[in-house]
Protein backbone atom coordinates (compact mmCIF):
# COMPACT_ATOMS: atom_id res chain seq x y z
CA UNK A 1 0.00 0.00 0.00
CA UNK A 2 2.78 2.19 0.90
CA UNK A 3 4.24 1.65 -2.06
CA UNK A 4 1.49 1.84 -4.27
CA UNK A 5 1.09 5.77 -2.63
CA UNK A 6 4.85 6.29 -3.13
CA UNK A 7 4.86 5.27 -7.40
CA UNK A 8 1.41 7.67 -7.14
CA UNK A 9 3.50 10.41 -5.64
CA UNK A 10 6.11 10.14 -8.49
CA UNK A 11 3.76 9.52 -10.92
CA UNK A 12 2.78 13.05 -9.89
CA UNK A 13 5.32 15.03 -8.95
CA UNK A 14 7.20 15.98 -12.37
CA UNK A 15 3.59 16.70 -14.12
CA UNK A 16 3.02 20.54 -14.40
CA UNK A 17 0.27 22.27 -12.38
CA UNK A 18 -2.71 21.20 -14.70
CA UNK A 19 -6.00 23.24 -12.96
CA UNK A 20 -4.99 26.57 -13.21
CA UNK A 21 -4.63 29.44 -15.41
CA UNK A 22 -2.19 30.31 -17.30
CA UNK A 23 -0.50 33.93 -17.49
CA UNK A 24 1.29 35.02 -19.70
CA UNK A 25 3.33 38.65 -20.53
CA UNK A 26 5.68 40.35 -22.73
CA UNK A 27 7.55 43.45 -22.81
CA UNK A 28 10.66 45.50 -24.16
CA UNK A 29 13.99 44.62 -22.82
CA UNK A 30 16.95 46.53 -24.82
CA UNK A 31 16.74 45.45 -27.86
CA UNK A 32 14.83 42.20 -27.61
CA UNK A 33 11.31 41.54 -26.22
CA UNK A 34 11.44 39.37 -23.31
CA UNK A 35 8.34 37.44 -22.14
CA UNK A 36 7.51 35.11 -19.29
CA UNK A 37 5.38 31.99 -19.28
CA UNK A 38 3.61 30.15 -16.40
CA UNK A 39 0.49 29.21 -14.44
CA UNK A 40 -0.80 31.27 -11.98
CA UNK A 41 0.00 29.22 -8.90
CA UNK A 42 3.64 30.41 -9.29
CA UNK A 43 4.63 27.78 -10.90
CA UNK A 44 6.53 28.97 -14.24
CA UNK A 45 7.13 27.05 -17.47
CA UNK A 46 10.44 26.15 -18.17
CA UNK A 47 11.85 24.61 -21.74
CA UNK A 48 8.82 25.16 -23.16
CA UNK A 49 8.76 26.38 -26.93
CA UNK A 50 7.15 29.43 -27.61
CA UNK A 51 6.39 30.14 -31.66
CA UNK A 52 6.81 33.59 -32.59
CA UNK A 53 4.16 34.74 -35.71
CA UNK A 54 3.79 37.62 -37.15
CA UNK A 55 0.57 39.34 -38.25
CA UNK A 56 -0.09 37.27 -41.24
CA UNK A 57 0.43 34.35 -39.49
CA UNK A 58 3.81 33.84 -41.00
CA UNK A 59 6.60 32.37 -38.32
CA UNK A 60 9.24 34.90 -37.28
CA UNK A 61 11.23 32.34 -34.94
CA UNK A 62 10.78 30.57 -32.15
CA UNK A 63 12.30 30.69 -28.82
CA UNK A 64 12.62 28.27 -25.52
CA UNK A 65 11.95 29.19 -22.11
CA UNK A 66 14.67 29.15 -19.30
CA UNK A 67 14.05 27.61 -15.94
CA UNK A 68 12.28 30.45 -14.52
CA UNK A 69 9.72 30.39 -17.80
CA UNK A 70 11.42 33.82 -19.35
CA UNK A 71 12.23 33.91 -23.18
CA UNK A 72 13.60 36.49 -25.17
CA UNK A 73 13.26 37.29 -28.91
CA UNK A 74 14.94 39.89 -30.95
CA UNK A 75 12.87 41.37 -33.56
CA UNK A 76 13.73 41.91 -37.04
CA UNK A 77 10.96 43.70 -38.61
CA UNK A 78 8.31 46.36 -36.86
CA UNK A 79 5.02 44.52 -37.36
CA UNK A 80 3.06 43.05 -34.31
CA UNK A 81 4.58 39.46 -33.16
CA UNK A 82 2.37 37.14 -31.43
CA UNK A 83 4.22 34.40 -28.92
CA UNK A 84 2.09 31.22 -28.60
CA UNK A 85 3.03 28.36 -26.10
CA UNK A 86 1.11 25.18 -25.65
CA UNK A 87 1.54 24.01 -21.80
CA UNK A 88 -0.27 20.42 -22.85
CA UNK A 89 -3.55 19.40 -21.37
CA UNK A 90 -5.81 22.27 -23.13
CA UNK A 91 -3.70 24.79 -21.28
CA UNK A 92 -2.35 27.55 -24.56
CA UNK A 93 -0.62 31.07 -23.84
CA UNK A 94 -0.80 33.54 -26.50
CA UNK A 95 0.13 37.12 -26.18
CA UNK A 96 0.49 39.57 -28.64
CA UNK A 97 3.49 42.73 -29.27
CA UNK A 98 1.67 45.47 -30.65
CA UNK A 99 3.84 46.80 -33.83
CA UNK A 100 4.52 50.18 -32.24
CA UNK A 101 6.32 48.58 -29.27
CA UNK A 102 8.44 46.43 -31.62
CA UNK A 103 9.09 49.31 -33.60
CA UNK A 104 10.39 51.51 -30.45
CA UNK A 105 13.06 48.57 -29.84
CA UNK A 106 13.98 48.46 -33.23
CA UNK A 107 14.67 51.87 -33.03
CA UNK A 108 16.21 51.98 -29.70
CA UNK A 109 18.16 48.87 -31.05
CA UNK A 110 19.53 50.44 -34.10
CA UNK A 111 21.78 53.37 -32.80
CA UNK A 112 23.03 50.79 -29.98
CA UNK A 113 24.55 48.34 -32.12
CA UNK A 114 27.71 50.38 -33.61
CA UNK A 115 28.72 51.73 -30.08
CA UNK A 116 28.91 48.18 -28.95
CA UNK A 117 31.91 46.90 -30.63
CA UNK A 118 35.12 49.85 -30.08
CA UNK A 119 35.31 49.61 -26.23
CA UNK A 120 38.12 46.33 -26.63
CA UNK A 121 41.08 48.67 -26.87
CA UNK A 122 41.82 51.40 -24.53
CA UNK A 123 40.79 54.68 -26.51
CA UNK A 124 44.17 57.28 -26.81
CA UNK A 125 43.23 60.80 -25.71
CA UNK A 126 42.95 62.14 -28.61
CA UNK A 127 39.44 60.73 -29.50
CA UNK A 128 38.33 60.88 -25.57
CA UNK A 129 35.07 62.07 -26.17
CA UNK A 130 34.66 58.60 -28.40
CA UNK A 131 35.32 56.87 -25.50
CA UNK A 132 32.92 58.65 -22.83
CA UNK A 133 30.59 58.13 -25.50
CA UNK A 134 30.97 54.44 -25.28
CA UNK A 135 31.54 54.45 -21.98
CA UNK A 136 27.69 56.27 -21.14
CA UNK A 137 26.88 53.68 -23.60
CA UNK A 138 27.90 50.44 -21.79
CA UNK A 139 27.15 52.27 -18.35
CA UNK A 140 23.90 52.91 -20.16
CA UNK A 141 23.29 49.21 -20.51
CA UNK A 142 24.59 48.11 -17.21
CA UNK A 143 22.01 50.46 -15.30
CA UNK A 144 18.71 49.05 -18.04
CA UNK A 145 19.56 45.60 -17.18
CA UNK A 146 20.00 46.28 -13.43
CA UNK A 147 16.84 48.03 -13.38
CA UNK A 148 15.11 45.27 -15.20
CA UNK A 149 16.52 42.71 -12.49
CA UNK A 150 15.24 44.89 -9.75
CA UNK A 151 11.57 45.64 -11.26
CA UNK A 152 11.94 41.74 -11.98
CA UNK A 153 10.30 40.08 -8.66
CA UNK A 154 7.90 43.45 -8.27
CA UNK A 155 6.56 42.29 -11.81
CA UNK A 156 5.50 38.76 -10.78
CA UNK A 157 4.43 39.89 -7.45
CA UNK A 158 1.61 42.26 -10.00
CA UNK A 159 1.16 39.01 -12.07
CA UNK A 160 0.14 36.72 -8.77
CA UNK A 161 -1.57 39.71 -7.33
CA UNK A 162 -3.88 40.29 -10.46
CA UNK A 163 -4.36 36.60 -10.06
CA UNK A 164 -5.62 36.57 -6.52
CA UNK A 165 -9.34 35.70 -5.85
CA UNK A 166 -10.30 37.38 -2.86
CA UNK A 167 -12.66 37.09 -0.25
CA UNK A 168 -15.12 39.77 -1.98
CA UNK A 169 -15.19 37.74 -5.75
CA UNK A 170 -16.00 34.47 -3.95
CA UNK A 171 -19.43 35.74 -2.21
CA UNK A 172 -20.11 37.72 -5.35
CA UNK A 173 -19.91 33.93 -7.34
CA UNK A 174 -22.21 32.70 -4.72
CA UNK A 175 -24.44 35.42 -4.31
CA UNK A 176 -25.02 35.73 -7.82
CA UNK A 177 -25.85 31.37 -7.50
CA UNK A 178 -28.03 32.36 -5.13
CA UNK A 179 -29.75 34.31 -6.99
CA UNK A 180 -30.25 32.55 -10.07
CA UNK A 181 -31.25 29.65 -8.27
CA UNK A 182 -33.98 31.95 -6.30
CA UNK A 183 -35.13 32.96 -9.35
CA UNK A 184 -35.88 29.75 -10.39
CA UNK A 185 -37.41 28.56 -7.64
CA UNK A 186 -39.98 31.55 -8.11
CA UNK A 187 -40.39 30.90 -11.59
CA UNK A 188 -40.89 27.19 -10.78
CA UNK A 189 -43.31 28.10 -7.74
CA UNK A 190 -45.21 30.38 -9.80
CA UNK A 191 -46.05 27.74 -12.55
CA UNK A 192 -46.86 25.28 -9.40
CA UNK A 193 -49.32 27.99 -8.33
CA UNK A 194 -51.08 28.71 -12.07
CA UNK A 195 -50.93 24.97 -12.83
CA UNK B 1 -9.73 20.09 -15.84
CA UNK B 2 -10.61 23.66 -17.42
CA UNK B 3 -9.78 23.55 -20.75
CA UNK B 4 -8.91 27.29 -21.96
CA UNK B 5 -10.00 29.58 -25.21
CA UNK B 6 -7.72 28.74 -28.30
CA UNK B 7 -6.89 24.76 -27.32
CA UNK B 8 -9.38 23.32 -29.31
CA UNK B 9 -10.97 23.28 -32.72
CA UNK B 10 -13.51 24.85 -34.11
CA UNK B 11 -15.39 22.01 -34.82
CA UNK B 12 -14.88 20.54 -31.54
CA UNK B 13 -16.03 24.10 -29.60
CA UNK B 14 -19.34 24.19 -31.77
CA UNK B 15 -19.96 20.24 -30.87
CA UNK B 16 -19.64 20.58 -27.27
CA UNK B 17 -21.61 23.65 -26.99
CA UNK B 18 -24.40 22.09 -28.90
CA UNK B 19 -24.30 18.96 -27.19
CA UNK B 20 -23.94 21.06 -23.72
CA UNK B 21 -27.00 23.01 -24.70
CA UNK B 22 -28.89 19.51 -25.32
CA UNK B 23 -27.78 18.32 -22.02
CA UNK B 24 -29.14 21.67 -19.88
CA UNK B 25 -32.26 21.47 -21.57
CA UNK B 26 -32.45 17.86 -20.46
CA UNK B 27 -31.43 19.29 -16.69
CA UNK B 28 -34.03 22.19 -16.81
CA UNK B 29 -36.82 19.57 -17.76
CA UNK B 30 -36.23 17.61 -14.60
CA UNK B 31 -35.49 19.66 -12.39
CA UNK B 32 -38.55 20.21 -10.25
CA UNK B 33 -39.19 22.90 -7.71
CA UNK B 34 -38.22 20.15 -4.73
CA UNK B 35 -34.70 20.07 -5.94
CA UNK B 36 -33.86 23.64 -6.84
CA UNK B 37 -32.15 24.17 -3.42
CA UNK B 38 -30.18 21.09 -3.98
CA UNK B 39 -29.12 22.21 -7.38
CA UNK B 40 -28.47 25.50 -6.07
CA UNK B 41 -26.13 24.29 -3.46
CA UNK B 42 -24.23 21.56 -5.46
CA UNK B 43 -23.72 24.68 -7.84
CA UNK B 44 -22.12 26.82 -5.35
CA UNK B 45 -20.05 24.48 -3.93
CA UNK B 46 -18.48 23.23 -7.47
CA UNK B 47 -17.67 27.36 -7.53
CA UNK B 48 -15.98 27.26 -4.66
CA UNK B 49 -14.34 24.06 -4.81
CA UNK B 50 -12.09 24.56 -7.56
CA UNK B 51 -10.23 27.50 -5.27
CA UNK B 52 -9.53 24.22 -2.58
CA UNK B 53 -6.02 23.57 -3.57
CA UNK B 54 -4.33 19.93 -2.78
CA UNK B 55 -0.80 20.35 -2.66
CA UNK B 56 0.86 17.53 -3.92
CA UNK B 57 4.62 17.76 -4.56
CA UNK B 58 6.23 21.00 -6.26
CA UNK B 59 2.55 20.80 -7.82
CA UNK B 60 -1.00 21.48 -6.78
CA UNK B 61 -4.50 20.50 -8.15
CA UNK B 62 -8.08 21.52 -7.13
CA UNK B 63 -10.99 19.34 -6.20
CA UNK B 64 -13.88 19.90 -8.80
CA UNK B 65 -16.93 17.89 -6.94
CA UNK B 66 -18.81 17.22 -10.08
CA UNK B 67 -19.48 13.41 -8.86
CA UNK B 68 -20.83 14.46 -6.13
CA UNK B 69 -23.58 16.89 -8.03
CA UNK B 70 -24.26 14.22 -10.66
CA UNK B 71 -25.08 11.46 -7.79
CA UNK B 72 -27.83 13.92 -6.48
CA UNK B 73 -28.79 15.53 -9.17
CA UNK B 74 -28.64 13.13 -12.41
CA UNK B 75 -29.27 15.26 -15.03
CA UNK B 76 -29.44 18.54 -13.50
CA UNK B 77 -26.18 18.45 -13.05
CA UNK B 78 -25.67 19.97 -16.57
CA UNK B 79 -27.50 23.57 -15.84
CA UNK B 80 -26.00 23.22 -11.86
CA UNK B 81 -22.42 22.89 -13.34
CA UNK B 82 -22.86 25.12 -16.21
CA UNK B 83 -23.64 28.01 -13.91
CA UNK B 84 -20.73 27.37 -11.80
CA UNK B 85 -18.09 27.14 -15.05
CA UNK B 86 -19.95 30.37 -16.57
CA UNK B 87 -18.89 32.32 -12.93
CA UNK B 88 -15.86 30.52 -12.57
CA UNK B 89 -14.51 31.81 -16.17
CA UNK B 90 -16.27 35.47 -15.64
CA UNK B 91 -15.11 35.81 -11.92
CA UNK B 92 -11.70 33.67 -11.64
CA UNK B 93 -11.10 33.58 -16.02
CA UNK B 94 -10.93 29.56 -15.36
CA UNK B 95 -11.31 28.46 -18.56
CA UNK B 96 -13.04 30.93 -21.11
CA UNK B 97 -16.66 32.01 -22.36
CA UNK B 98 -16.04 30.37 -26.18
CA UNK B 99 -15.52 26.84 -24.82
CA UNK B 100 -18.31 27.17 -22.00
CA UNK B 101 -19.80 24.11 -24.07
CA UNK B 102 -17.04 21.73 -23.85
CA UNK B 103 -16.29 22.17 -20.43
CA UNK B 104 -19.88 21.45 -19.53
CA UNK B 105 -20.02 18.93 -21.38
CA UNK B 106 -16.40 17.21 -20.72
CA UNK B 107 -17.30 18.02 -16.35
CA UNK B 108 -21.05 17.27 -16.47
CA UNK B 109 -21.46 14.17 -19.16
CA UNK B 110 -19.37 11.71 -16.34
CA UNK B 111 -21.54 13.21 -13.82
CA UNK B 112 -24.61 12.41 -14.89
CA UNK B 113 -22.77 8.83 -16.29
CA UNK B 114 -22.29 8.35 -12.71
CA UNK B 115 -25.35 8.76 -11.88
CA UNK B 116 -26.69 6.36 -14.03
CA UNK B 117 -24.46 3.45 -13.30
CA UNK B 118 -24.59 4.03 -9.24
CA UNK B 119 -27.32 6.35 -8.36
CA UNK B 120 -29.73 3.41 -7.72
CA UNK B 121 -26.83 1.81 -5.94
CA UNK B 122 -26.53 4.41 -3.11
CA UNK B 123 -29.86 4.21 -1.74
CA UNK B 124 -29.97 0.38 -1.27
CA UNK B 125 -28.66 -1.70 1.42
CA UNK B 126 -27.05 -0.34 4.60
CA UNK B 127 -25.39 3.51 4.85
CA UNK B 128 -22.16 1.99 4.62
CA UNK B 129 -22.90 0.15 1.22
CA UNK B 130 -24.30 3.24 -0.07
CA UNK B 131 -21.60 5.16 0.98
CA UNK B 132 -19.23 2.61 -0.72
CA UNK B 133 -20.52 2.52 -4.20
CA UNK B 134 -20.87 6.68 -3.65
CA UNK B 135 -17.34 7.05 -3.35
CA UNK B 136 -16.89 4.95 -6.63
CA UNK B 137 -19.39 7.39 -8.21
CA UNK B 138 -16.99 10.08 -7.50
CA UNK B 139 -14.00 8.89 -8.10
CA UNK B 140 -15.49 7.51 -11.50
CA UNK B 141 -16.93 10.86 -12.59
CA UNK B 142 -12.95 12.44 -12.16
CA UNK B 143 -11.90 9.74 -14.18
CA UNK B 144 -14.69 10.47 -16.79
CA UNK B 145 -13.68 14.02 -17.14
CA UNK B 146 -9.94 13.59 -17.25
CA UNK B 147 -10.81 10.71 -20.21
CA UNK B 148 -12.99 13.46 -21.86
CA UNK B 149 -10.63 16.41 -21.76
CA UNK B 150 -8.12 13.86 -23.39
CA UNK B 151 -10.80 13.56 -26.34
CA UNK B 152 -11.32 16.71 -26.50
CA UNK B 153 -7.38 17.59 -27.34
CA UNK B 154 -7.23 14.80 -29.30
CA UNK B 155 -9.84 15.98 -31.75
CA UNK B 156 -8.37 19.17 -32.06
CA UNK B 157 -5.09 17.12 -32.83
CA UNK B 158 -3.05 15.80 -30.03
CA UNK B 159 -2.00 12.79 -29.95
CA UNK B 160 -4.72 11.03 -27.54
CA UNK B 161 -2.89 8.31 -25.42
CA UNK B 162 -0.10 11.16 -23.97
CA UNK B 163 -2.45 13.51 -23.34
CA UNK B 164 -5.08 11.09 -21.57
CA UNK B 165 -1.95 9.56 -19.43
CA UNK B 166 -0.84 13.62 -18.47
CA UNK B 167 -4.24 14.44 -17.33
CA UNK B 168 -5.26 11.37 -15.72
CA UNK B 169 -2.50 10.75 -14.01
CA UNK B 170 -2.32 14.39 -12.33
CA UNK B 171 -5.79 13.70 -11.12
CA UNK B 172 -5.68 10.40 -8.97
CA UNK B 173 -4.94 12.22 -5.88
CA UNK B 174 -8.52 14.32 -7.02
CA UNK B 175 -9.75 10.87 -7.56
CA UNK B 176 -9.28 9.73 -4.28
CA UNK B 177 -10.01 12.54 -2.42
CA UNK B 178 -13.55 12.94 -4.12
CA UNK B 179 -14.05 9.37 -4.00
CA UNK B 180 -13.86 9.78 0.31
CA UNK B 181 -15.32 13.11 -0.10
CA UNK B 182 -18.46 11.91 -2.08
CA UNK B 183 -18.31 8.68 0.24
CA UNK B 184 -18.89 10.30 3.19
CA UNK B 185 -21.30 12.79 1.73
CA UNK B 186 -23.55 10.09 1.00
CA UNK B 187 -23.17 7.86 4.39
CA UNK B 188 -23.72 11.71 6.21
CA UNK B 189 -27.23 12.58 3.58
CA UNK B 190 -28.08 8.64 4.26
CA UNK B 191 -27.90 8.86 8.15
CA UNK B 192 -29.61 12.55 8.50
CA UNK B 193 -31.67 12.46 4.91
CA UNK B 194 -32.50 9.50 3.98
CA UNK B 195 -35.47 10.57 1.54
CA UNK B 196 -32.77 12.70 -0.14
CA UNK B 197 -31.86 9.55 -2.55
CA UNK B 198 -35.45 7.64 -2.27
CA UNK B 199 -35.97 8.83 -6.19
CA UNK B 200 -33.02 7.45 -7.30
CA UNK B 201 -34.03 4.27 -5.10
CA UNK B 202 -37.32 4.34 -7.03
CA UNK B 203 -36.65 6.04 -10.42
Amino acid sequence: MRHLFLITALLCAPLPALAHKVVAGVFPSGDAIEGELGFSNGDMAAGTEVVVTGPDGAELGRTITDEDGFFLFVPTAPVAHTFRADLGAGHVAEVTMPAEEVAGILGAAAPATPEAEPPAAPAPAADAGASMAALAETRRRAIAEAVRNEIRPLRREIAAYREHNDLQTILGGIGYIVGLFGLGFYLAARRRLAG
Amino acid sequence: MHIVDGALSNAVVLGGGIAAAGGIAMGLRSLDIDRIPTAGVLSASFFVASLIHVPIGPSSVHLILNGLAGLLLGWAAFPALFVGLLLQAVFFGFGGLTVLGINTLNIALPAMLAWLIFGRLIGRGTPGQGALWGGLGGGFAIAGTTAMVALSLALSGDAFLPAAKLVFFAHLPVMVIEALLAGFAVLLARKVKPELFTRNAIA
